[in-house]
């Protein structure tokens, strides 16, 4: 076993500092993520993996900015989240973040060269140039010839695909994915995931990519174990794809 | 830009139509009650609209035609002296106890004693010349053809007003009035009729003609608040009608039980718009919550439900505008009384649309629970 290629060239861009997080039900109160830290590169795929519940969705919704956390901070792109109010969250979500989720949420209204447009015209493209780059995505997603049709007349892993435009065509520092091939079968599965890493690679995208999948830890550069909400093991996966030959990464 | 709010009301039309009827027929029952009202209620001003004279005199504070006290006959010549003023010509209005030859009882009535001639003001646009004519036969009456079977006569008939023989030479229409029945007469019949001794050389209205109609309000100015002939004052017709229309709709509580039908419309539409606009968000929520993880503000996503909601309102009022024509010109061919202006018309019709806009404030606060945080678990 040999160590990886040193990552020298992609620069950090995403840091949780003693990150926590607790949720209170009735009068439980459960801490869902304990004093995370983690830094987080562009250019790679970063698997958050894990058993329901441990905490790997509030992770990605706090370092997101979807969700604040209780304590700690989040750095994105040099800027420290908890400072930004509701508006400027937004505003900092629209210009730099894409978001993949497990459902698909796609207008049923709309057909996808639309859907990938909608976010668009709110980035105050000229809608020339939003429609080209809607059809740049879809073709870079292979959903070239698709792209008039609606969401009902769309296989499962056909409307993630149109999601994952939707989020490249802003072509955002930033890309989320929750749980992107959980409602997909394994071929469509191995489309999405070898997108996503493509898009990190291409773009120098930070794709950051929770799942409990298992197949998907052979397609990540680096994958983070989680479990009760703390991180278990940081690794390299060898490029044979099976995840025991991982190799284990000082802990964050 | 992505016309999303038009898209998926099109795309989703099925979802939205409940909403699109509501705001169709409460516009709808709105046009149609007010037409109604309008029409019921403008037969009180029958007498002013059914005349070509440009000026009343009556007695101050008059607030209804049918309300009129006698003025001094005098009156007469103070109109004539003015130099605009080109006829004058008076109105006696007597309430009446009317005994027809079948069994009806007593039947309240007002009459019209008007002149008679062929050049007269009042009724001119309601009485055909050859009708007109045989009022001045003595003794004679017309009555409207919608009355006929309440005051027990038909033409040709004789019955007794004010313990005095009348003689029913002719039916009009058009002439129905509101909480009596008209009888019209000429003016030496209805002096006639009148009992009450203290009429004797006064009469309750005279009214005028001008030169220029357009002058009226300025001559009525003028006429107005001379006491050389005892109390009265002078009104436009224009003014004397809807001042007579407006107590009937409002004195008399008419006026008020209809707005409160407008209402009750107004929040049942309102209700079942909102909560069909509600669970069109609800329906949406997801993807709502998805566009503002993107970074999509929610001020953006509230127009996308506001523009809903006008579009809801349009479609809808569009129905009811063609629905309500049909129903108007229906009623006009079967004599039901209905009268509309257009801006009563687009009062109507705006107060549609409020209900839409109402609606669509009621469905953006569901947008709330958009919260994109919620689509990570």
């Amino acid at each position: 076993m040999s160590e990886p290629m040193p990552q020298i060239a992609t620069p950090i861009s995403l840091q949780a500092r003693g990150v926590s997080k607790s949720f209170a039900s009735g009068k439980v109160q459960s801490t869902v993520l304990h004093d995370l830290t983690l830094d987080i590169r562009a250019g790679e795929l970063t698997l958050i993996s894990g058993p329901s519940g441990c905490g790997k969705s509030t992770l990605l919704a706090i370092l997101s900015g979807l969700q604040r956390p209780d304590g700690g901070q989040v750095i994105a792109l040099g800027e420290d989240l908890g400072e930004l109010d509701l508006r400027a969250l937004e505003r900092f979500r629209l210009l730099h973040t894409g978001f993949v989720f497990q459902g698909f949420n796609l207008f049923p209204a709309l057909n996808a060269r639309e859907q990938v447009e909608l976010p668009l015209s709110y980035l105050g493209l000229a809608p020339a140039e939003a429609r080209r780059r809607a059809m740049a995505s879809l073709e870079e997603v292979g959903l070239g010839p698709r792209m008039t049709l609606r969401p009902s007349e769309l296989s499962g892993g056909e409307k993630q695909r149109v999601a994952i435009a939707r989020a490249l065509a802003k072509r955002p520092d930033l890309l989320f994915a929750d749980e992107p091939t959980s409602a997909l079968d394994a071929a469509n599965g191995q489309i999405v995931i070898d997108i996503l890493h493509r898009i990190a690679r291409n773009h120098g995208t930070t794709v950051l990519c929770v799942s409990h999948d298992p197949r998907l830890v052979g397609h990540a550069d680096r994958v983070l174990a989680m479990e009760d909400g703390r991180i278990l093991s940081d690794r390299v996966p060898s490029p044979t794809s099976t995840p025991a030959s991982g190799i284990e990464e000082p802990q964050a | 830009m992505v016309a999303l709010a038009r898209k998926t009301l099109v795309y989703e039309w099925r979802r939205f139509l409940p909403a699109i009827l509501a705001v169709g027929f409460s516009g709808l029952l709105q046009l149609l009650q007010a037409a109604l009202v309008l029409g019921i209620f403008g037969s009180a001003s029958v007498y002013i609209t059914g005349s070509s004279a440009d000026l009343w005199a009556g007695y101050p504070g008059t607030q209804s035609v049918n309300l009129g006290r006698s003025i001094d006959a005098g009156v007469e010549m103070r109109l004539r002296m003015d130099p605009d003023v080109t006829a004058v010509e008076p109105f006696r209005w007597v309430d009446a106890d009317w005994r027809g030859p079948n069994d009806t009882g007593g039947v309240s009535v007002f009459v019209s004693g008007i002149n008679a001639r062929p050049d007269g003001m009042m009724f001119s646009r309601a009485l055909p010349l050859d009708l007109r004519a045989r009022l001045n036969e003595p003794d004679a009456v017309i009555v409207d053809r919608a009355d006929l079977s309440s005051l027990g006569v038909g033409v040709g008939d004789t019955a007794v007003i004010n313990g005095h023989r009348v003689r029913v030479v002719g039916v009009s229409s058009g002439l129905r009035a509101l909480g009596g029945v008209n009888v019209v007469a000429s003016l030496a019949t209805a002096a006639s009729l009148d009992t009450d001794p203290s009429n004797v050389n006064r009469m309750t209205y005279f009214v005028a003609k001008v030169r220029d109609p357009s002058n009226a309000p300025g001559v009525a100015e003028r006429l107005r608040g001379n006491r050389a002939f005892g109390n009265y004052d002078v009104w436009t017709a224009e003014d004397f009608a809807r001042r007579s229309q407006l107590y009937w709709m409002f004195d008399t509580g008419a006026g008020a039980g209809v707005l409160f039908l407008a209402g009750i419309v107004f929040l049942v539409g309102a209700v079942i718009t909102s909560q069909t606009l509600v669970a069109a968000v609800v329906g949406s929520v997801r993807e709502y919550a998805t566009l503002n993880a993107l970074g999509v503000g929610v001020g953006a996503l509230r127009k996308v439900v506001m523009e809903q909601a006008f579009w809801v309102g349009a479609i809808g009022l569009a129905g009811s505008t063609i629905l309500g024509g049909i129903a108007l010109v229906f009623a006009h061919s079967r004599n039901v009384p209905v009268a509309l202006d257009p801006l009563t018309a687009v009062a109507c019709l705006v107060l549609g649309m409020g209900l839409a806009i109402v609606s669509g404030l009621a469905a953006m606060r569901s947008l709330h629970r958009a919260d994109p945080a919620t689509l990570l678990r």
